[in-house]
């Protein structure tokens, strides 16, 4: 099913040494590279551009390292290239063009960074990831146990809601109102409550999803 | 469709407000824990958030403007999910796109939607979502529900309008530059709202024990 292509679509299989990093680490180094560009201008405007551009060198060079492809480079950019031209007029008319590249050259350092990390990790990796991370607040009461059945109920509640749409648009299109937005949204809606009641009486029905301790 | 529900069956969740990005993991907290069924709707409400980046546009109109659901969807959290359930499903949503899964608008995902530009926009949906689902639960119980609601939806949209343009201004942009941007979205977004508003009074209708729980 299309929706299906949500568990993969950031991912580049390979074999390089970025992807062999542990995901703890290419986490660190992207915490690193956010630090670096946002605390670097605090010591001068000249240290700044210097570290900045150092680190968008660094990140480029880790990209094509990683096996990853110019066009990518250019589709991060393009989707924020109007916004890249409005901040960087402003700064450069403001603070001139050094502090104008500084701010852009960080921008797109950091969106690299964290575009090269969902590029080299699988998305469950990433998922796993996150599990470990909500464990140790199990200690401040969360539950990590009902975090992840939520987080897979959503992933598999994905296909069925893009699928909703797909028969809405079709059923709206053989009565004519293609672009009436009301006929194309609220039997989705509809359809979607009704899914997530449904599974949710399922889940009762098995004891799962809900509290361990009766408090009602 | 009575008016007369008592005041306090509403569905309360714990008092901490969960931060941004972290709503989820607040669900086990406090007096009243959620059960299979908020879990459900949680998971597949998230589940609708991402889908609703990933059908085409609608083409409204005679000029065929595309129309894409999202901020439709995340006001639309707020009306029907309440406060603290719709706050963790655009906050699971948003969680799950900054650990990578290809969910925001563009196939964009991971840390990357941060640093760019328009990251105000996506922490603002967790607080737009939060507002709306305040006033939400008041709007349902009183006289003039649809009035009440579509209020509850303008005031999280200027929440979520906010936290955008200051995500502009934070990336570098003149806050007139930042307003203007901003602007373009908010006729959109306010035909959004009437339209959420026109969903959000039907799905009461067809589950009126949504958002005011039914005592057991």
């Amino acid at each position: 099913m299309r929706g299906h292509a949500f568990l993969v679509a950031g991912y580049v299989p390979g074999n390089s040494p970025v992807h062999r990093l542990p995901l703890g680490v290419k986490a660190l180094l992207l915490l690193a590279v956010a630090v670096l560009c946002l605390a670097s201008p605090l010591v001068s405007v000249r240290a700044g551009a210097v570290v900045t551009s150092a680190t968008l060198v660094v990140v480029a060079a880790s990209h094509f390292v990683a096996g990853l492809t110019w066009p990518r480079i250019w589709r991060a950019v393009r989707m924020m290239l109007i916004f890249l031209v409005l901040i960087a007029a402003y700064q450069w008319w403001q603070y001139g063009p050094l502090v104008a590249w500084q701010v852009i050259a960080a921008i797109v350092a950091t969106v690299l960074a964290s575009n090269i990390l969902t590029a080299t990790t699988p998305v469950d990796q990433l998922l796993d990831g996150l599990a470990a991370l909500v464990q140790p607040l199990a200690r401040f009461g969360a539950d990590p146990e009902r975090f992840s059945l939520t987080v897979a109920l959503m992933l598999r509640s994905i296909p069925f809601v893009i699928g909703a749409f797909a028969d809405v648009r079709d059923a709206a299109r053989a009565r004519g109102l293609e672009r009436n937005l009301l006929a194309r949204s609220l039997p989705v809606v509809i359809a979607t409550v009704g899914y997530a009641r449904a599974t949710g009486e399922a889940l009762a029905a098995r004891g799962l999803g809900d509290p361990d301790d009766d408090v009602e | 469709m009575t008016s007369s529900r008592p005041v306090n069956e509403t569905l309360t969740t714990p008092s901490e407000l969960p931060g941004e990005g972290s709503g989820e993991k607040q669900h086990t907290r406090g007096r009243q824990r959620w059960g299979a069924m908020d879990l459900s709707l949680i998971a597949v409400f998230a589940a609708l958030l991402a889908a609703s980046i990933a059908v085409p546009g609608i083409n409204v109109g005679p000029l065929g403007v595309a129309i894409t659901l999202q901020t439709l969807v995340v006001i639309l959290c707020g009306l029907v999910l309440g406060f603290g359930r719709g706050t963790a499903a655009v906050g699971l949503y948003v969680l799950l796109g900054l650990v990578g899964l290809p969910i925001f608008s563009g196939f964009r995902a991971g840390p990357a939607v941060l640093a760019s530009p328009s990251a105000g926009y996506i922490v603002g949906f967790v607080f737009g979502a939060a507002v709306v689902g305040l006033l939400a639960t008041m709007a349902v119980r009183s006289h003039w529900r649809a009035a009440a609601l579509f209020r509850a939806a303008m005031a999280g949209t200027v929440v979520i309008h906010l936290f955008g343009i200051v995500g502009f201004v934070m990336k570098g942009m003149g806050v007139q530059t930042a307003v203007v941007a901003d602007m373009i979205f908010l006729p959109g977004d306010i035909i959004k709202n009437v339209l959420a508003v026109l969903v959000a009074l039907s799905l009461h209708r067809a589950f009126p024990d949504l958002l005011v729980r039914r005592r057991k």
